[in-house]
């Protein structure tokens, strides 16, 4: 690692900054796998000495001509970095099966190690655990082909305790995050995503006893709920910090919902895997029962005391624009206001942080 | 309109007209014979496995159609609106903002809405928005929703996403047979499954009859008469339907009649209709003598369910239609089509509603012309919500496109 901050904590942000293509300057040696979704069984690449880098949009100053103007920017940035060869440092890159656009992404990705896992849209389906552990077997099995590799059962099930213990990591400082600011949760949540994983962990808990010394649970700002999909970088968490409000609960895809639940270690490492994407907090993606997202949401929201939900909806982002509506519907009518902020990036510009700030000063009203 | 159709009418969609007409009418009235006969009316997707339902006397609706229905009326965009008011966004497929629109204010809507659903069966193979959407109508209703997930086919089929779908089409049935008090008779599902084969088999002859030089019908022929083909997939009706259609097409052959009198350019046509400019859109290009013999939209209709165990068969045709399949072999189904029949240029509909079928368009477009040096145009619409249709655009890109065809020869 060539990145050295003046503290773990200042590290791991520093690389949370730096984004995925920082990858090769400051890890060389390393053998990166790209991917996409949080649905991405990070442990298979692990197991066959890849390292997992999670692609997220920076910004884009090229708009590609291969997607039309009703793709998301994650979509239209990520494809642009793509076509100028940014990610050309990867050794493939892999699409677990979510929304439309990402499956069309992968359709017309123009690297040539482009892998698919097709998990299970409904989860409790019958049948679903099966053919998630076959899909996942298929997919090792094809990772292994472009490792040159043989899959290893041992090495699975030393990337599966590996993960686990960053997952239970990532889950004590979510627990936290009422009392540290929210945009140093964000980026050290991030940081799990962008950089070697037992480096990760190590920095992680090196980082622990700046991250307990600074965890205030007084802080007096106004307590929200946020929901989306990628949070790419700190801009928005910074905003509503300036704006006197707090984060103490999040489901976003690069926030706490990357790393939620555990894989049994017990199980069939397969199994275990297959297991751990079924029972995760839902991605709008994704089917449990009709009112698993809005409960989960809703309950989330009172156990961490918001007063308040920002749902972000990204431009074009359908999962999450749908369900918008009936996850406003649930919290409302549960006395917790809603902003509906749809963003085409996540820096909020004038016009996001006006409705930020008018929706705080209402709350501040309400209470 | 009449005006806007320039081209050859067919005898048998007066009776198309009938049977459509038949078939609302008896979805109107369900709450008369429906309830006493045992005979739940379910609203459901137009890629799921109707033959299921079917067979359990169950009465199929299609929101997808109705959208169609409402786009084609131009009242789309009034019903999108109510939609939007509700929360739902103008980026979200228009046939779901206008469906839901009808459920808010049947006042505007066509046929004063759909009769509400008993259940809602809902099939994943054609986009990730309808799962969003039956969601939004079970909860709205307050009716159970049966899912069917069919995993995306990136090269071939697997045996375990079969499997998967076959375990799900299992629960189906028991979940459908509670409703209806009936155990689903397996000679009842080859019924409905010979019926669906017969009118898929009439359809794919129907469009291969346009083949033929000149081609004896345009592609909104085929938007047109492809009602029976969703609506009524696994009746007699369809399949009389298409008999009716069948013979007067091959008539059309035998006696050399044009569908575009003076045809000089073939085309072909990719994505879903636009449905409030049917005529007049291809006016533009029925005018020119150019004719559009194929698509790739209505043939997603054409594939025959293959023999063998009915679920099995069942899951694999369902699992693999078209917009369930890798950009690759929509490529190919193109490339093929342009060969077999003949194509001088094609059209792609760049549809703001539909995600799988327009995302990956550029792509496609590109490596069809690269294989086949065939020219493509890509034009900006919507399938119902006619506000974001640019009409000038438009008609300036296919004046271009037509004058290169010109130049081409």
């Amino acid at each position: 690692m060539t990145v050295t901050g003046t503290s773990p904590l200042a590290t791991l942000r520093e690389i949370a900054a730096a984004g995925a293509t920082a990858w090769p300057r400051l890890f060389p040696g390393s053998r990166p796998f790209g991917y996409f979704c949080s649905y991405w069984p990070e442990e298979l690449v692990l197991s066959l000495g890849w390292e997992p880098l999670r692609l997220l949009p920076a910004a884009a100053t090229v708009v590609p001509a291969r997607l039309p103007a009703q793709s998301c920017f994650p979509a239209q940035a990520c494809l642009a970095a793509a076509e100028a060869k940014e990610y050309d440092f990867l050794a493939g890159v892999g699409f677990a099966h979510t929304c439309d656009t990402s499956q069309c992404l992968a359709g017309i990705w123009p690297h040539r190690n482009a892998l698919a896992f097709v998990g299970p849209v409904t989860l409790t389906a019958p049948g679903a655990i099966a053919y998630c552990t076959a899909e996942l077997d298929h997919l090792w099995h094809r990772l292994a082909r472009l490792a040159g590799a043989q899959p290893d059962e041992r090495e699975l099930r030393r990337a599966i305790v590996l993960l686990n213990r960053i997952r239970s990591l990532a889950g004590r400082l979510d627990e936290m995050r009422g009392g540290l600011p929210s945009p140093l949760v964000a980026a050290v949540l991030r940081a799990g995503q962008l950089m070697p994983r037992a480096v990760y962990a190590a920095e992680l808990e090196a980082a622990w006893p700046e991250l307990a010394a600074m965890a205030d649970p007084d802080h007096g700002r106004f307590p929200l709920l946020i929901s989306g999909s990628l949070v790419e970088s700190d801009g928005l968490y910074t905003a509503l910090e300036e704006l006197g409000a707090r984060v103490v609960a999040d489901d976003t895809c690069t926030g706490y919902r990357h790393f939620a639940g555990l894989v049994d270690e017990l199980a069939e490492p397969l199994a275990g895997l297959a297991g751990r994407l079924a029972a995760r907090i839902p991605c709008p993606c994704r089917h449990a029962h009709l009112e698993a997202r809005p409960d989960y949401l809703l309950e989330l929201a009172r156990r961490r005391g918001a007063r308040g939900a920002v749902l972000v909806t990204r431009k074009y982002c359908d999962p999450h624009t749908w369900d918008a509506v009936a996850v406003s519907e649930k919290l409302r009518l549960a006395g917790i206001p809603v902003l509906v902020l749809e963003m085409e990036t996540v820096d909020p510009g004038g016009s996001e942080r006006t409705r930020l700030q008018a929706f705080l000063e209402c709350l501040s009203d309400y209470d | 309109m009449a005006e806007e159709r320039r081209y050859l009418p067919l005898q048998s969609t007066r009776s198309l007209g009938r049977t459509i007409q038949r078939y609302y009418l008896f979805t109107r009235y369900q709450h008369l014979w429906g309830r006493p006969l045992k005979r739940p009316l379910a609203w459901i997707t137009s890629g799921a496995p109707v033959e299921i339902l079917r067979a359990l006397g169950i009465h199929p609706v299609y929101p997808e159609n109705y959208g169609a229905i409402c786009g084609s009326r131009r009242v789309a965009p009034e019903l999108c609106r109510v939609a939007e008011a509700a929360g739902y966004s103008q980026d979200l497929c228009s046939y779901a903002r206008a469906g839901i629109g009808a459920i808010l204010r049947p006042d505007l809507a066509p046929m004063g809405g759909l009769p509400r659903p008993d259940l809602l069966v809902a099939c994943n193979n054609i986009c990730g928005t309808v799962l969003k959407w039956y969601e939004v109508l079970a909860r709205r209703f307050d009716i159970p929703l049966f899912i069917i997930d069919t995993p995306f086919v990136g090269g071939e089929l697997e045996p375990h996403a079969v499997s998967y779908v076959q375990d799900q089409l299992r629960e189906l049935i028991a979940g459908l047979e509670r409703p209806t008090g009936r155990r689903l008779e397996l000679t009842k599902l080859q019924r409905r499954l010979d019926l669906s084969n017969e009118a898929v088999r009439l359809w794919g002859e129907i469009r291969g009859l346009c083949r033929t030089r000149p081609s004896p019908l345009n592609t909104p022929d085929l938007f047109i008469h492809m009602a029976p083909i969703v609506v009524l997939r696994g009746t007699a009706q369809a399949v009389a339907h298409y008999r009716r259609l069948y013979d007067e097409v091959r008539e059309r052959v035998r006696t050399g009649q044009a569908a575009v009198p003076g045809e000089r350019f073939r085309l072909l046509w990719d994505n879903i209709a636009i449905w409030y400019q049917l005529f007049r859109f291809y006016h533009q290009f029925s005018e020119h003598g150019a004719c559009f013999v194929t698509d790739t939209y209505t043939g997603g209709w054409a594939a025959e369910l293959a023999p063998g165990d009915p679920l099995e068969s069942l899951a694999r045709t369902y699992t693999a239609i078209f917009l369930n399949r890798s950009v690759a072999f929509r490529v190919r189904q193109m490339v093929d089509l342009i060969h077999d029949y003949e194509v001088d240029g094609f059209v792609m509909h760049a549809n703001r509603s539909c995600k799988p079928y327009s995302l990956v368009q550029e792509e496609i477009r590109h490596r069809v012309m690269n294989e086949t040096g065939v020219p493509g145009l890509m034009v900006e619409a919507d399938m119902a919500d006619s506000r974001v249709y640019a009409a000038e655009q438009v008609r300036n890109r296919v004046q271009v496109f037509l004058e290169a065809l010109e130049v081409r020869g």
